[in-house]
């Protein structure tokens, strides 16, 4: 297998077509009564929120925009009102400023240098208001990782990493990016660097220290049981720089996974209990 | 004896461990079938249970003949068809030694069944897990011909179908539940299964969406030659019929004669060549 670009090929109106249905079927199986989900502005959320919409209609579908002081972007916050504007769906803006700085001055040992435990308390925070919103309309929480963040444990345990469903996990960014400009999802919008939102000036390629496009194609190669080695000397990358990826995926299952216990009974939650959420046994 | 005969085929999303259910769907297809004059209706594999049943396969699986068996055997007779399905299959020597099974009832009752031979464990399945192999491929002399029955990954392995058909089956059923991004590999399968072995084969697969697997449908009557008879929709509830005749297999024999040019001794090189894989 040569790793280049077309193997990220997708079939868009395939791909729509699945996700909408699976979202379709999830809601009518949990008899949710919508979808609440975090706009962004990002590319991810758009999508979310477009295919959200195309599987249950614009009225079913509430998004929240959860800015906070540090991080406040005005052209993200117009992004997401384009996105909403255009699907004709509720935006919800949600200031989370006092309620961080309530949590900063409650918290005895909180420590501000620590950007990374701040940016994990307000991807948490996000999470709390959306599970608020899901537990009091009876809806589901759509979230909107997708399979390289997702891969390499680019989210918040807990935090953008909790969700009900979620419809994007089997697609890699830049094939959400051949998605979203197939939903006519504006180009300012695909183009545009991701980030998380958690902190001042943060982008996605920078932290991970990659562009999607190799990325993707180092994590194709990875799924796909390729070695490093013929991984870096595909794409004519340092073994190193294949290998931190590599290290990445591994060490941040724990991210993906529900809880490790360790086996005392018969059957245990999460080992060998198998099941599935969709039993409907008769009376 | 009549060589003419009508399929029909029915594909249907199961509520998971609903038997209740998932028979009252069959019962209404199975109605549509008789008002279309057919001779048999076929429905996916594990239709009585829904697929992924995973743990609960343990208090699901009956035996054979069972009390779902009854009910089905019960509406083959009232409407006089014959009737093919799945559903997990309790052995009657052992509690937890469950078969993947395709269970074929008539007119006259119940007439046999077929054990899943090759259990995907691999990618998402883990069948293995839950079924012991089958390691029999019986036909079946019916009022409407011989028949011969199969499941879903045993098209993967042309031996499955080529056993059946040197056994005299000319029809070959192969029930399903295939995921959509197989979809490929089972719609060149099932053409070249028919091909290879001159018969009439009808495939019938799952639709809906089981634990994020979606079932892709698809179902269809293939010709000896290849040619699609009916085809069901992709990933949508469908019911269709087919008709096909055995006495259309002459000329395609004559055509293609595959039958009449094995070469037996390959057999014995395939079976030694496979064990040392």
């Amino acid at each position: 297998m040569k790793l280049q670009e077309n193997l990220l090929q997708i079939d868009p109106k395939s791909t729509e077509e699945r996700i909408t249905h699976f979202i379709q079927d999830y809601i009518k199986k949990t008899k949710a009564k919508g979808v609440v989900l975090g706009l962004s502005g990002g590319v991810d959320s758009a999508v979310g929120a477009t295919l959200s919409v195309k599987a249950v209609g614009s009225t079913k579908v509430l998004a929240l925009y959860m800015p906070e002081e540090e991080t406040y972007n005005k052209t993200d916050h117009q992004h997401a009102k384009l996105i909403a504007g255009k699907l004709e769906l509720q935006l919800k803006d949600i200031d989370l400023t006092r309620v961080l700085d309530t949590l900063y001055r409650t918290i005895p040992d909180y420590d501000p240098r620590n950007s990374i435990s701040r940016g994990n308390l307000k991807a948490r925070t996000r999470m709390v208001i959306l599970y608020y919103y899901a537990n009091l309309q009876k809806r589901i929480v759509v979230g909107s990782s997708d399979k390289s963040e997702a891969m390499i444990g680019y989210f918040t345990k807990w935090g953008d990493g909790a969700m009900d469903i979620a419809p994007l996990m089997d697609l890699y960014k830049t094939q959400v990016r051949k998605l979203a400009l197939h939903l006519s999802i504006p180009p300012i919008i695909v183009n545009k660097p991701s980030t998380p939102g958690l902190l001042r000036n943060q982008t996605a390629e920078q932290e991970i220290g990659s562009r999607y496009e190799i990325l993707d194609l180092i994590l194709y190669g990875l799924e796909h049981f390729m070695t490093t080695a013929t991984i870096a000397k595909q794409l004519n990358l340092p073994h190193k720089t294949v290998h931190a990826i590599k290290k990445k995926w591994l060490q941040t299952e724990h991210k993906r996974k529900a809880p490790l216990t360790t086996k005392l009974q018969y059957r245990t939650i999460n080992a060998d209990f198998r099941l599935i959420r969709e039993f409907d046994l008769e009376e | 004896m009549k060589s003419e005969f009508r399929a029909a085929m029915a594909q249907f999303p199961c509520k998971i461990g609903n038997k209740q259910y998932n028979i009252s769907i069959m019962k209404k297809y199975i109605e549509k079938a008789q008002c279309q004059d057919a001779d048999i209706i076929i429905f996916p594999e594990m239709s009585l249970t829904g697929y992924t049943t995973r743990d609960l396969t343990y208090e699901l699986a009956e035996k054979i003949p069972g009390k779902s068996i009854e009910k089905m055997d019960g509406f083959a007779k009232e409407h006089g068809l014959y009737i093919v399905f799945g559903m997990p299959e309790r052995s009657e020597k052992g509690d937890t030694i469950l078969y993947n099974t395709a269970v074929l009832v008539g007119p006259e009752g119940y007439v046999g069944k077929y054990r899943k031979m090759h259990l995907p464990t691999h990618s998402v399945f883990e069948e293995k897990r839950y079924f012991r192999l089958g390691y029999h491929t019986p036909i079946f002399q019916t009022g409407i011909g011989p028949i011969g029955m199969m499941i879903c990954y045993d098209i993967f392995f042309p031996e499955v179908a080529r056993a059946l058909r040197l056994q005299g089956a000319k029809l070959i059923i192969c029930i399903s539940a295939s995921p959509a991004i197989r979809k490929k590999f089972f719609e060149t399968l099932t053409m070249a299964r028919a091909i290879e072995n001159t018969c009439y084969l009808a495939y019938v697969n799952l639709v809906g969406i089981e634990n994020g697997l979606q079932f892709w449908g698809g179902s269809r009557l293939i010709g000896p030659s290849g040619h699609l008879i009916t085809k069901l929709k992709y990933d949508e509830e469908d019911f269709s019929f087919g008709d096909f005749d055995y006495e259309d297999l002459k000329p395609v024999e004559a055509f293609v004669p595959t039958l009449r040019d094995l070469r037996p001794e390959l057999y014995r090189s395939l079976m030694n060549f496979s064990e040392y894989l």
